[in-house]
């Protein structure tokens, strides 16, 4: 039972790094790919614990060290840690996120990512090189929304 | 007391909004402590390495700092490079939290430099990684803020990648303590899942240090962050994240395919940054690419077996971290295409100079350190038996035409007969920084001799597996 309970631990942690990789891979909204990140840490967090778990310990604080095995602290503490690390990351993704629908006016990656190198390559004063996928003559990108902008304070436009 | 070099500068950074009128001078006295205190442990380091169990702790239990002739050096390094790179500016909050960053950086870095211990490394670097998030926004331009989100959510997933494979390693050994490891992985992690785990470590790590399938956020970041961030992150912490990979591969994983994992990714790395960088047409990308190609020797260098590896590639990771910030330094005021470079080379006179010295040294130019290091890898791939290692150095011989190809196409765009006064002459304190880089290299071509000998007795340290678990484990501990 407690076997079988394991494996299913394992391959649920397992299961949430997949998905969590996937989301991060595939997605192309900001705010899901932060989900996703988050989803992949609590597999891997999941998984740190399970190393050190086992079934049949107790809590020695409570029941005193002699009564019998105890769960190795050692992976809990690192996924205190580890945990800790994380949700100041996802903040840290959420507001750069913010400030990058305050500037372009778009939660889509993909965009983002052609915006971006259309200004760095403007920054740098050279044409960018041209895609395979680009139909000839170029796709124009939507220009920014104003609606962001005028609303925020503090916008890097 | 080596344990100040890192708990300095992360307390400073949170003081220093608190510092009020002696704002200006807090950080630099930080990382001027942090520069003396790696000097104080200097002649005791290169003579003897020592271990320190912070608290008393002992390992395997505690957490150990473990101070080599290398640990040292990159202290030493992690201060005089931020001192040199130091946003200095007006006291305004924006300039605030840049040198609090920086100060985090200079910490987490120096952390990273003397940690003993797996998951401390772990949290060390992901300091680096936020403060160098942090850093990478902070050109304010909505391009930065675009280039620093994508590099953070590579960052991020690699890191947890790294905590898969120190996971994977906790669960065989149940130890996270680098010198226990090293005693039982023989036994423990020699083996397919010892291997996986090396690998997820490899990709974790390899995304500071630029190493070829996770270094896509290099271009985009060092074009967009200021030039003082982009020589930050190409020129130091590339190395400590290096620097940890040599130790985990010479203490806990000596074995043919890991080696050959960071040959086979090092010689891609050459190949694809060179021949980008030959196709860049603006200076910061082009320095960008040309970085992850020099990074890539290193990692070759490094998965040369025994000392010669070792002391190849502390070499070229050493010309690096002296090369390659003072040219960000100074693509500074040089923003443009490089077509529109022309000239800019006669009209300033110093900087012209100094590009083309660094120029030559990336190259590899005889007299200069850059030919020393290169050198140095290319004997040590020759004197290894079988394909890969002879292929490895083809690829660096020409890929070296290529590099010099590009470079001296700058070069000529530099002193091009062009009229037009465009171009801007470079700020004092980002020509001053490179002019001090210079003559370190400069200094490093007179003393070639001397300094390849002081590397030589560090890269013995280095590669010492039974040194390092005697020190930090004296009584012969086995099991915690």
């Amino acid at each position: 039972m407690n076997e079988l309970t394991t494996v299913l631990l394992y391959v649920g942690a397992i299961g949430l790094l997949a998905i969590g990789i996937a989301g991060v891979l595939l997605s192309r909204h900001l705010f899901r790919i932060v989900l996703a990140l988050s989803i992949a840490e609590s597999g891997g967090n999941l998984l740190l614990v399970l190393t050190g778990f086992r079934w049949n310990a107790v809590a020695p604080i409570i029941e005193g060290a002699a009564q019998g095995t105890m769960v190795d602290p050692v992976p809990q503490a690192m996924v205190l840690t580890s945990i800790v690390i994380g949700v100041g990351v996802q903040a840290l993704a959420l507001a750069m996120a913010v400030r990058l629908r305050q500037a372009y006016g778009t939660l889509d990656i993909r965009e983002i990512r052609a915006r971006m190198e259309q200004d760095i390559s403007d920054a740098a004063d050279v044409v960018p090189p041209r895609s395979q996928q680009e139909p000839a003559g170029g796709r124009p990108l939507p220009p920014p929304s104003t609606a962001g902008l005028l609303t925020s304070k503090g916008s890097q436009a | 007391m080596i344990a100040l070099a890192v708990a300095l500068p992360l307390l400073g950074a949170f003081l220093l909004p608190l510092m009020g009128p002696l704002k200006r001078v807090f950080g630099p006295a930080v990382l001027l402590a942090v520069a003396a205190l790696a000097l104080s442990v200097w002649p005791q380091a290169q003579a003897e390495p020592f271990a320190v169990a912070i608290g008393e702790f002992r390992a395997p239990l505690g957490i150990v700092f473990y101070v080599d002739g290398v640990a040292a050096l990159f202290t030493l390094a992690v201060a005089l490079v931020c001192l040199l790179l130091w946003p200095w500016s007006t006291p305004t909050e924006d300039a605030t939290a840049k040198q609090s960053l920086t100060l985090i950086l200079a910490g987490a870095c120096a952390g990273l430099a003397v940690s003993g211990d797996l998951f401390n490394i772990y949290v060390f670097y992901e300091l680096v990684a936020v403060a160098s998030y942090g850093l990478a926004a902070g050109s304010g331009s909505a391009a930065g803020y675009a280039a620093a989100f994508r590099y953070l959510v590579l960052s991020s997933l690699a890191s947890m990648l790294a905590l898969i494979g120190i996971t994977l390693i906790y669960y065989r050994t149940g130890t996270v303590n680098l010198a226990h490891l090293a005693q039982v992985a023989p036994d423990a992690l020699h083996d397919p899942l010892g291997l996986a785990a090396f690998l997820l470590l490899l990709l974790g790590l390899g995304v500071k240090a630029e190493l070829f399938p996770v270094n896509a956020w290099v271009p985009e970041v060092y074009a967009t962050a200021e030039r003082r961030v982009a020589a930050l992150l190409a020129g130091l912490v590339s190395k400590l994240a290096l620097l940890v990979l040599v130790r985990l591969l010479v203490l806990v994983f000596p074995l043919d395919p890991a080696r050959f994992a960071l040959l086979a990714l090092g010689t891609l790395g050459i190949l694809s940054g060179e021949l980008a960088a030959y196709r860049a047409r603006d200076l910061a990308r082009m320095l960008s690419w040309s970085s992850i190609g020099q990074l890539g020797i290193a990692f070759v260098a490094f998965a040369i077996p025994g000392k010669a590896g070792v002391v190849a590639g502390l070499a070229v990771a050493l010309h690096h971290l002296i090369a390659k910030p003072a040219l960000f330094l100074l693509a500074e005021r040089w923003g443009g295409s490089i077509e529109g470079l022309a000239g800019a080379g006669r009209r300033s006179k110093l900087g012209g100079a100094l590009f083309v010295l660094f120029a030559l040294s990336l190259v590899g130019v005889p007299p200069l350190p850059g030919f020393w290091a290169k050198l140095l890898v290319l004997s040590g791939l020759a004197a290894q038996e079988g394909g890969a290692w002879w292929l490895a150095a083809a690829v660096i011989l020409a890929m070296t035409v290529v590099e010099a190809a590009y470079l001296f196409r700058v070069v000529g765009r530099l002193y091009a007969p062009d009229t037009d006064d465009e171009s801007q002459p470079h700020g004092a304190a980002y020509l001053a920084a490179a002019g001090i880089l210079g003559l370190c290299l400069i200094a490093g071509s007179v003393s070639a001799g001397p300094l390849g000998h002081a590397l030589g007795r560090m890269a013995a340290q280095v590669g010492d597996r039974d040194a390092y678990i005697a020190r930090v484990l004296p009584a012969g501990e086995t099991r915690p």
